[in-house]
């Protein structure tokens, strides 16, 4: 290290110029100065806006992506609470299903049995009526019988027993009775 | 009597006078009906003669019995008759009907009188219901 101090004070010396000592070139550091600023000018006009464009895009995309999940993310809160909400009415709807059915199932065999006794009751009275109405014609069909068989019983009674005095006395006292 | 067609009660009342004067009327009754092609009417005609003698004072009366009847009740029957029509000649014509069992029908008319014991049965017979 002090080799290169002790060097660097030497070349100063005998050239007498700064650069000189410190080994630069003139022109090749000016050449440099315009080549860099030429290739600062190439990237800023024909390299960074593309690249930047892309990055802004890129960047651009990342933010909408961003938002665009943030809405779903937010849509699928809105979903899983809207989904809430209707399961939450799909189980109350389905209890009042429910109740209803029952109500109005309670309802119809009521109703049923109510129609049962009716119809049990009305098969009663008809059998009633009906018995009453074989009962009746029964008596008639006895009373009918019995006068059948009371006139052809008198009749082969009275064929036989009415004598001509009889006869004569049945036909004065109905000529008697009729005058 | 030839001509224009009579009613059945002129008719009748022509036919009772002449039988209550006496003459035979069967024939003449008989060519009219012909004649006049009336003999569908014999029956109502014969009836309604005996009405009009009636109203002469003559009645016939259709006795119906079961057995031929006794002269005491001839006479029952005739005053009867006589007492309930105020006929003043009452003839009867007899029919003996055993199926009539017991009792006298006797028919005028105008009247009818059953009084047999085979109407009493079929009345009895009818009251079936």
């Amino acid at each position: 290290m002090t080799n290169l101090f002790t060097q660097f004070a030497t070349t100063e010396k005998a050239s007498g110029d700064i650069f000189t000592s410190l080994g630069i070139d003139g022109q090749m550091l000016l050449f440099q100065v315009v080549a860099f600023l030429i290739l600062v000018f190439i990237l800023s006009k024909f390299v960074f806006p593309p690249l930047m464009k892309a990055v802004d895009d890129r960047q651009e995309a990342i933010e909408a992506g961003t938002k665009a999940a943030e809405a779903a993310e937010k849509k699928a809160e809105e979903a899983q609470e809207e989904l809430a909400k209707l399961l939450k009415e799909a189980r109350a709807e389905a209890k009042e299903i429910v109740a209803t059915a029952k109500d109005e199932a309670n309802a119809m065999i009521a109703t049923s049995e109510e129609k049962a006794k009716s119809r049990a009751e009305k098969i009663v009275k008809d059998a009633h009526e009906q018995l009453e109405k074989d009962v009746i014609a029964a008596r008639k069909a006895l009373h009918n019988d019995m006068i059948e068989l009371v006139a052809l019983a008198t009749e082969k009674v009275v064929g036989n027993a009415v004598s001509k005095d009889i006869d004569k006395k049945i036909i004065a006292d109905a000529v008697k009775e009729n005058a | 009597m030839a001509g224009a067609r009579l009613s059945r009660r002129k008719i009748a009342a022509y036919f009772a006078d002449e039988l209550l004067a006496g003459r035979n009327v069967a024939k003449p009754l008989a060519a009219y009906l012909v004649e006049s092609k009336r003999t569908r009417e014999v029956t109502l005609i014969v009836r309604d003669i005996e009405a009009a003698l009636a109203q002469r004072g003559v009645l016939l009366a259709d006795i119906a019995s079961a057995r031929e009847l006794s002269q005491d009740t001839e006479h029952t029957i005739t005053a009867y008759l006589k007492n309930k029509t105020a006929a003043k000649d009452v003839h009867l014509r007899q029919e003996v009907d055993e199926s009539l069992l017991g009792g006298v029908r006797i028919e005028t008319p105008d009247q009818r009188l059953d009084t047999t014991l085979r109407h009493r049965l079929d009345q009895l017979t009818a009251s079936k219901i």
